[in-house]
C-alpha cells in the first residue's frame, strides 16, 4: 500500500482497496502527531459501523485518540500484530502498521474522501 | 499571550526540540522521542532545560522562620547543605505550591519552586515578610539525570567535589569563577543534579554536555513518564486549588511540631480521614490510565486519574489517581469509568530499579 493509492479522511484516516477489501490505518502525520504508539484497542471483528464512528482507540505516551470509520461498512479483519508491536504503527503506518480491514462499504463516502493531492493541502490549512 | 522563552530555546531548538505550551512557556516536549528519551536517562544520562522553575534567596534567619510558617515543613532545623521538600500553603492549609529548600549557609535559604503558580508565589514571599529575593530571571536550570551523570558532569569538567554529594544535598560550587549551585536531586528516579546557573553560562554548559556521547537532551515528555513511574506529583495536574498535603501524600513532609498556616485545618482533616488520596495505580495491560478519568468501585464512584500514561520502563500503564482513602489500598483492583480498563492501586515507586540513592564514592 503506497500513500499515493489510498484515500485520507479529516482525522487522518487513510483507506484503500487491496483484494476487494478495503484496509484502514493513520497517516504519516497522525503517527508523527502521536508520538511513540504504546497500545492499540482494535475494533471487533463482525461489527458494522457507521462513517464517523469511533471504532478503536491508539494510544501513545502522550495521548489517547479514537480511530473513526473513514466509511460506513463491516470490520471483517483487525492487525493482531499491533497486540505486541503497536510502534508497528510509527515505523510503517501504510503498510505493517495498519489497523483494520472493512468490507460492504458505501463506496459513494469512500470516492468523496480526500485523495493524496487534496490531503496535503489540507495538512497545509492545519 | 505570547508564550516565554527560556535563554536555552535556541539551544533546545538547535538540538532538535519540538515545542510546545507549558504553563506559559514555550518548552521542548520531546526531541528523538519520548521513549528513547526516557530509557536513556534509566540507563545513561539525560539533560533537561528546566529554567522555566522559580528560584527564591530568603535571607537571615528571623525570614527563614517566616516562611517556615508559609510550609508544611520547618526550615529552622534543617542542616546546612540538606535539601528538603515541603508545600507552600494557603490560609486554609491546601498546597499553593511544592518545592525544595537548602541551606546554602545558616543564614541563607534557597527555594526551587514550579512554573505554575510562580507570580502567586512570588507575590506571597517577596513583598511579605519573608522579604524573598525572586532570582528566576537571573538562573538557567539544567537538570542532569541517569546513571552515568555523575561521569559526565565530572568529564565536563565540573568540580570533582560534587561526587562527594549524598543524596538530597547540595551547595555553591564555581565553574570558570562563575558562582554556581548545584543540588544532588530530580525528578526522574535515577542519580542525578540539578544545576543553577547564571544565564550568561547556561547556553555554553548546555552545549557542553549535549555534546557528551553519553548524552541525550531530554524534554517534558519524558520528564513526565519518568516522574509518573516514581510516582512524583506534578503541581497543576497532580495537586490541584484545594489539595492539602494530606490528600497529596505528603504526610512525612508535614513537620506537625513547627507552627504553620492552616495547622489547625490540617489537624480536623487528619482526624477525619475522610478525604481523598493521591495514590499509585498501574495497569496490567500497555493500555494506561488517562487524565480526568472517572474510577469506578462496586459501581460508585471512589476518584478520578490525575496522571496517566505507558510506563517505558515497567511496560504496562502507570498513573497517579484521587481515591477515596477506603480503596486507596494496595492491591485493589478498580474500573475506569465507561472504558473496558482495570487499574490496579499500588504502592509508589511503582518503578522500583532507580539509582536516586545509589552511592557513587
Amino acid at each position: 500500500m503506497y500513500p499515493e493509492d489510498v484515500r485520507y479522511t479529516e482525522n487522518h484516516e487513510w483507506i484503500g482497496e487491496e483484494d476487494g477489501l478495503y484496509i484502514v490505518g493513520i497517516s504519516e502525520y497522525a503517527q508523527e502527531q502521536l508520538g511513540d504508539v504504546t497500545y492499540v484497542e482494535l475494533p471487533e471483528i463482525g461489527r458494522h459501523v457507521r462513517q464517523k464512528e469511533p471504532v478503536a482507540q491508539v494510544e501513545s505516551v502522550k495521548a489517547a485518540e479514537d480511530i473513526y470509520a473513514p466509511v460506513t461498512g463491516v470490520i471483517v479483519e483487525v492487525n493482531e500484530a499491533l497486540e505486541g508491536e503497536p510502534e508497528l504503527i510509527n515505523l510503517d503506518p501504510y503498510g505493517k502498521g495498519w489497523c483494520f480491514k472493512m468490507d460492504d462499504i458505501d463506496t459513494a463516502q469512500y470516492r468523496r474522501l480526500m485523495n493524496r493531492e487534496a490531503y496535503e493541502k489540507y495538512l497545509k490549512s492545519l | 499571550m505570547e508564550l516565554k522563552k527560556t535563554p536555552l530555546f535556541e539551544c533546545c531548538e538547535k538540538s532538535g526540540g519540538r515545542f510546545v505550551d507549558f504553563h506559559g512557556w514555550y518548552l521542548p516536549v520531546q526531541f528523538e522521542g519520548i521513549i528513547v528519551e526516557h530509557l536513556h536517562v534509566r540507563s545513561h544520562a539525560g539533560i533537561f532545560d528546566c529554567s522555566h522553575m522559580g528560584e527564591f534567596l530568603i535571607h537571615g534567619r528571623d525570614k527563614i522562620s517566616y516562611f517556615s510558617f508559609l510550609t508544611c515543613g520547618d526550615f529552622m532545623p534543617l542542616p546546612v547543605g540538606k535539601c528538603r521538600y515541603t508545600a507552600i500553603l494557603n490560609k486554609d492549609g491546601s498546597v499553593l505550591d511544592d518545592c525544595v529548600g537548602m541551606k546554602l549557609d545558616e543564614e541563607t535559604l534557597f527555594v526551587v519552586t514550579n512554573a505554575g503558580p510562580l507570580e502567586e508565589v512570588s507575590s506571597l514571599l517577596c513583598p511579605s515578610d519573608v522579604q524573598a529575593e525572586d532570582i528566576t530571571q537571573q538562573i538557567v536550570k539544567i537538570d542532569v539525570q541517569g546513571p552515568r551523570s555523575l561521569d559526565v558532569l565530572l568529564q565536563a569538567g565540573f568540580d570533582s567535589q560534587i561526587a562527594g554529594l549524598k543524596y538530597w544535598t547540595g551547595g555553591r560550587f564555581e565553574w570558570r569563577g562563575e558562582k554556581i549551585i548545584i543540588t544532588r536531586a530530580g525528578y526522574t528516579g535515577e542519580l542525578g543534579y540539578e544545576l543553577y546557573l547564571p544565564v550568561s553560562i547556561g547556553a555554553d554548559i548546555w552545549v557542553k554536555l549535549v555534546s557528551h556521547a553519553e548524552v541525550k537532551p531530554c524534554g517534558l515528555g519524558a520528564r513526565d513518564t519518568l516522574r509518573t513511574e516514581m510516582g512524583y506529583p506534578l503541581n497543576g495536574q497532580d495537586i490541584l486549588p484545594g489539595t492539602t498535603p494530606l490528600m497529596a501524600s505528603m504526610d512525612r513532609f508535614i513537620d506537625w511540631e513547627h507552627d504553620f498556616i492552616g495547622k489547625d485545618l490540617l489537624l480536623q482533616q487528619k482526624n477525619r480521614s475522610d478525604y481523598r488520596v493521591l495514590t499509585g495505580i498501574k495497569t496490567h495491560t500497555r493500555q494506561a490510565p488517562r487524565h480526568n478519568q472517572k474510577i469506578v468501585f462496586q459501581d460508585s464512584e471512589v476518584g478520578e486519574v490525575t496522571s496517566g500514561t505507558y510506563g517505558p520502563s515497567v511496560g504496562v500503564g502507570v498513573g497517579l489517581a484521587m481515591l477515596d482513602k477506603k480503596v486507596a489500598i494496595p492491591g485493589t483492583f478498580l474500573q475506569i469509568a465507561g472504558r473496558p480498563l482495570q487499574v490496579e492501586v499500588c504502592n509508589v515507586p511503582i518503578y522500583q530499579n532507580g539509582t536516586t540513592r545509589k552511592k557513587v564514592l
